[in-house]
């Protein structure tokens, strides 16, 4: 008696987490569906769309995306793009690790005070700091170049410690303690133990740390005056919504890659997490 | 991986140093750079008018080259710290608020070759007094007016009996807005998804004047004393009914950017008869025309022909005098009518104070601005000019309207005093709301229409009194 | 660890605070030996008696570094930063005047400099103090011990040297700057006048003009309910979708995350855009209703206060759920499968194993989460510029009923140029938000009890 009635309470628990998950599909599908079917849009202009979908098809978009260049240089945009983005992931990684390791296994004196002033700081409104950012990369030079908005970018990464400390909170003590007694340094155990061990969060924090440059257009817009040494966010908020499809192109070509990496490692990202961790 | 992710690295690291060495090489000579605006740079005048100059001078040891940068970039920001533009092309508007930090040079403006052809009232856009004196800070170019376009092929078959009260063999629904009001009435009726006249309503700068032809202004003295705000003064609010009146006649998409975005577009395609736009969207106006009559069949030249035949630019019809433009009346009675106003502004060339070599700065405006220069901008972008001499030999009828409003005070100068920054969000979400209304809950009376006047007036002097 | 925190009077406390350090000053004093009064004179000198020439040596150089400062720039800099400029600029006759601004900044490094070099002098006293003591008594250290020391046992000096210098310049020295406009008159005078130190242009403004105020206190209340709520709902959403995907009977679960995760790399800008043309009055979800029979919806327009809300929420939600997804996955992965097995053995049921099990875990770590997503959120400028930028509403003064304290900001100060008092609004949203978070943070577990899951 008892069993079928589990049975089919259990047949109907997954028929619901299937329509939930469909729904949950569509929903987040939807809008890139629609972004993506507009870039192949023949017109340009989403206006001339039959209710949600363009009439005709063309790949005109891309197009014009890579050669019209006179007044929006796609590829020039999409090159400093990388650059800028590959540069702060590096140094933004590096720096926001180095942060949460130190103030996840380490007791010092000033660590609250340091984990106090970081939430703090980060309530203050990013862009209010950006006049005061502007000017002083204008003393320092830095108007126009993309090393200096690479910079800007890692220096204020380790504010967003938190997540990655979370991570390293979650490291046993215990593979410390052994290292230690076996004569480890610290700085050996951060190399040796700590780095293998914490692969997820590094590809997390590479990620997101790669993925910003991409979707800021505040800061770039600030300190990069010259047209072609826009990023690609600034580039395309800079086109007339007139011109949707080349906007949507755009769009699409530069989250593609972001979209593959993803792809890759987020299977790293979720399953690596517990891989080398030794259990109590 | 690792050894790949290095090298990539490295790659990118080593590409970026050549790039920006290569990018620090030195210019030669005197370099003069020109912000041009983007519809200049689109259609390929900026090219012709730097190689003219650049041909002009080429002994001289000078070239003119495009400043590269965001047509809205702020001089005020990039000037002092060497970033800005030498000579920078922009509205009234933004040009002049640059006066009050001296960011821009005076210009001795009698030396100059269009000093007697461009009439004073443009040249007034220019004008601000600095330390008690008067001086001229930016050389008139064109004159922009918000102008009626329409499709003469979507007129009625009957249009001359039914739409010619007055024989003067203009159709009366592009020459009086009640005529206009009742037609797309008509038109909306017959089929919903079409429109007689469409517009965003919410665009301040369309749609001011309204208020502008029943005594409205944006500031006092002459747009100059921004403690006097008189957008909600007078019989204003007679042009906050037509804005109401009109949404009636149009439907939500008046009261966002849809129609801006789609103007083209759908003008085109035939869902709209009539817009109001300024003169720089007409190439793009024509271009889509074009491509949808080739889509009917036509061959290229055939349908850029007929769609310059079609496309029909002219000044804004009349108004009723007593505002109400729901009712027809009698329009062969002169002395019910009265000409629209419209804000415009003037668009011209300043030169930076932080100019490097500011002679050659105004040898460019000079240059940039002479019969030939201005005649061959009208004609690769359909703007009208603010010469008189370019405008007498033009051909175009759009042209010596806007011209002609020029003088008789038709055309209302956009203020140039730095306060006009505060106008604009307040009067767009004052409109906003009353075409809201208009279309959806039609709720509103004239007196409700004088209280949201109230409202946005009182919003631009608080954002006034911050600044004060 | 945990310590048991005594309720003492503050004033008490502060009194005992400085009674104890002025102990210890009078005893370093006693103690301190010609070592530590050499370094008083010259830094390095200390440790130079102390045969510690390495060390000496830098500590000098360091010294000289600052006093060249300042002999060069530092000085002017300095009185600067208190004149804020005293000649005016005329660009029109060349003549370059002082930009308050630029001095204002320099006057900040000039102080950040005089902060480090106290910083440093004090390390140096303290440290030729300390080895003159020990001198004789055990081996002086090497300058080699001491850079091992620094790589073991004080090797989060090391870490965080950098770290701690990103943050100093591209988030605390902008974040003092704005905080010191507040008290100028930045805004209504800007460069080339000279702008001057004043109260009454900003925080005046705000007392004076009642308008601002209400303006103020109803974006503050929408803010807080803003931050509050959709930090909870796309956090249990986010939660609620790791653990759906992690159930046993679903099948392919990677291509069921795929839809998620596609929406996270896309930029968020492009998607907000996209949907800002989609709830749009001529976009393609009021065509799908007009063609269906309906009538426009203005999802966004000025009479829409609690629609745009709405969709502000949805919007916010489709950006950040898959992320917390992602994250929530991975810590879930993480929970050891042991424990699962003893509570089974136990026999504790699906849902008691999730309360007892999953639950504390998995907030446990994602605290910092929850409390990053709460800041994200609070200064979330993205979803409203994008969807409903550029409206008046009725009772606010250059907002909508929809901006959050950034976007109004964002019009005072950039779009307008009211800095000081944008400024002087940040400040006081500065000041409320990080005491509630401050409050909110030290009671949560992830602080208190960091080591739970050591």
């Amino acid at each position: 008696m008892k069993k079928p009635a589990m049975r089919s309470k259990k047949i109907a628990d997954c028929f619901l987490t299937y329509a939930i998950l469909v729904v949950v599909s569509m929903v987040f599908l939807f809008p890139i569906l629609w972004l993506v079917l507009s870039c192949f849009s023949a017109s340009g202009s989403i206006y001339s769309f039959n209710g949600f979908f363009p009439t005709e098809y063309s790949f005109d978009s891309f197009k014009t995306l890579f050669t019209d260049t006179v007044m929006y240089n796609y590829i020039s945009w999409f090159g400093y793009t990388l650059l800028v983005a590959v540069v702060s992931s590096v140094i933004g990684t590096l720096l926001v690790i180095l942060t949460a390791f130190t103030i996840s296994s380490f007791q010092f004196s000033g660590r609250k005070f340091l984990m106090k002033g970081a939430l703090v700081l980060g309530m203050f409104p990013s862009f209010m700091g950006m006049i005061a950012v502007y000017l002083l990369m204008t003393q320092f030079g830095f108007i126009n170049s993309h090393i200096g908005l690479a910079l800007i970018y890692a220096g204020g990464a380790p504010m967003g410690y938190l997540v990655q400390k979370g991570f390293f909170d979650t490291i046993p003590n215990s593979i410390y303690e052994a290292a230690r007694i076996d004569g480890a340094s610290n700085l050996h155990i951060f190399c040796k133990i700590t780095l293998p061990l914490s692969k997820p969060i590094i590809v997390y924090t590479l990620l997101t740390q790669f993925a910003w440059p991409w979707s800021d257009f505040v800061l770039p817009k600030l300190l990069l005056k010259d047209r072609d040494l826009w990023t690609v966010a600034v580039g395309l908020m800079s086109l007339p919504e007139t011109e949707f499809a080349r906007f949507a192109a755009g769009s699409v070509f530069i989250a593609v890659p972001i979209v593959i990496l993803y792809f890759f490692l987020s299977k790293y990202m979720i399953n690596g997490l517990s891989a080398g961790a030794v259990k109590e | 991986m690792k050894k790949l992710v290095a090298m990539i690295i490295v790659l990118i690291l080593a590409v970026s140093l050549c790039v920006s060495l290569v990018a620090c090489e030195k210019e030669k000579g005197i370099v003069i750079h020109v912000l041009e605006n983007d519809t200049a740079k689109k259609e390929g005048y900026l090219d012709v008018l730097l190689a003219a100059f650049n041909d002009k001078y080429k002994d001289q040891n000078v070239t003119a080259v495009d400043a590269n940068m965001d047509e809205y970039s702020d001089l005020e920001k990039d000037g002092p710290y060497g970033f800005g533009p030498d000579v920078l092309y922009q509205a009234n508007d933004i040009l002049m608020k640059y006066v009050e930090g001296k960011h821009i040079l005076p210009i001795n403006i009698q030396q100059l070759d269009c000093y007697k052809q461009v009439p004073q009232n443009a040249w007034d856009a220019y004008k601000a007094t600095v330390d008690g004196k008067t001086v001229y800070c930016g050389v008139p170019v064109n004159v922009q007016q918000p102008l009626l376009y329409y499709r003469k092929d979507m007129l009625p078959a009957n249009w001359q009996t039914e739409y010619d009260k007055n024989s003067n063999g203009i159709p009366d629904m592009v020459e009086f807005w009640t005529e206009m009001y009742a037609y797309s009435k008509n038109i909306r009726e017959q089929d919903s998804s079409k429109f007689g006249f469409a517009l965003n309503l919410t665009n301040e700068y369309f749609n001011s004047g309204f208020l502008f032809s029943y005594g409205a202004y944006v500031f006092g003295d002459n747009n100059t004393n921004d403690k006097d705000i008189g957008m909600n003064v007078g019989n204003a609010k007679l042009g906050g009914k037509i804005i109401w009146d009109l949404a009636g006649i149009m439907d939500l998409k008046c009261a966002d950017d849809s129609f801006t975005n789609s103007r083209t577009t759908m003008l085109a395609q035939g869902t709209i008869f009539a817009n109001i736009c300024t003169p720089d969207i007409t190439s793009q106006f024509l271009k889509e025309l074009a491509a949808e009559y080739k889509k009917q069949g036509l061959s290229e030249a055939e349908a850029v022909k007929k769609a310059n035949e079609n496309l029909v630019i002219t000044t804004l019809p009349k108004l009723p005098k007593d505002g109400d433009i729901t009712v027809r009346q009698d329009v062969t009675d002169e002395s019910l009518w009265i000409a629209q106003k419209t804000m415009g502004g003037i668009n011209g060339y300043g030169i930076s104070s932080y100019a490097k070599d500011r002679e050659w700065s105004l040898k460019f405006v000079e240059f940039a601005t002479s019969a030939e220069m201005i005649a061959k901008r009208q004609e690769m972008l359909g703007v009208v000019p603010a010469r008189a001499d370019v405008v007498a030999l033009s051909d175009n009828e759009a042209t010596k309207i806007t011209f002609s409003n020029l003088d008789d005070g038709t055309l209302v100068v956009m203020p140039s005093i730095s306060s006009v920054r505060t106008i604009w969000s307040p009067i767009s979400s004052c409109f906003k709301t009353i075409a809201t209304d208009g279309c959806k809950d039609k709720k509103f009376t004239i007196n409700d229409i004088q209280s949201e006047l109230d409202k946005m007036v009182q919003n631009i002097k608080n954002q006034l009194t911050i600044l004060q | 660890m945990d310590k048991t925190v005594k309720k003492q009077n503050i004033f008490v406390k502060t009194g005992n605070f400085f009674k104890k350090k002025f102990a210890d000053i009078k005893a370093f004093f006693k103690r301190a030996g010609r070592e530590t009064y050499a370094s008083m004179a010259l830094m390095g000198m200390g440790q130079i008696l102390n045969g510690q020439y390495i060390k000496g040596l830098v500590f000098f150089l360091l010294e000289a570094a600052f006093v060249a400062y300042f002999a060069t720039v530092g000085v002017a800099d300095f009185i600067g930063f208190f004149t804020l400029g005293t000649v005016k600029g005329d660009a029109w006759l060349g003549i370059e005047g002082d930009d308050s601004v630029i001095m204002l900044l320099r006057g900040i490094v000039a102080w950040f400099a005089i902060a480090i070099l106290v910083v440093l002098y004090f390390a140096n006293l303290k440290d030729a103090n300390k080895y003159a003591e020990i001198k004789g008594l055990k081996a002086m250290p090497s300058f080699k011990d001491d850079l091992t020391t620094l790589l073991n046992k004080n090797f989060y000096k090391v870490a965080l040297i950098l770290p701690i210098v990103g943050v100093l310049v591209f988030n605390v020295f902008p974040i003092v700057f704005m905080i010191l406009i507040a008290f100028t008159n930045y805004g209504t005078v800007v460069p080339p006048e000279l702008v001057d130190w004043s109260v009454k242009d900003s925080f005046g403004k705000l007392v004076a003009l009642g308008e601002l105020s209400q303006t103020f206190f109803k974006i503050l209340g929408w803010n807080l309910l803003w931050a509050v709520v959709s930090t909870f709902a796309n956090y249990f959403l986010g939660l609620g979708l790791a653990l759906l995907y992690n159930k046993k009977c679903v099948k392919g679960k990677a291509i069921w995350r795929a839809f998620p995760i596609l929406a996270y790399a896309v930029p968020g800008f492009i998607t907000l855009l996209a949907f800002k043309f989609m709830f749009s009055n001529g976009g393609p979800i009021n065509n799908m209703i007009v063609s269906n029979g309906g009538q426009i919806v203005d999802f966004l327009g000025v009479n829409s206060k609690w629609m745009a809300r709405g969709i502000g929420f949805f919007v916010n939600a489709w950006l950040s759920v898959p992320s917390i997804m992602l994250l929530a996955t991975g810590i879930l992965t993480n929970i050891n499968g042991d424990l699962y097995e003893a509570a089974k053995i136990d026999g504790a049921n699906k849902l008691v194993q999730f309360r007892k099990i999953t639950l504390p875990f998995v907030i446990f770590s994602t605290t910092p989460v929850l409390i990053s997503q709460f800041i994200g959120n609070f200064n979330n400028f993205g979803v409203f510029y994008f969807l409903r930028s550029g409206m008046v509403s009725d009772g606010y003064v250059a907002a909508s009923d929809t901006d959050l304290l950034i976007n109004w900001l964002y019009r005072l100060s950039i779009d307008n140029n009211y800095y000081a008092v944008g400024a002087a609004i940040s400040l006081i949203i500065f000041i409320i938000t990080s005491v509630l978070s401050l409050i909110v943070y030290v009671r949560s577990s992830s602080y208190k009890k960091e080591d739970t899951f050591r």
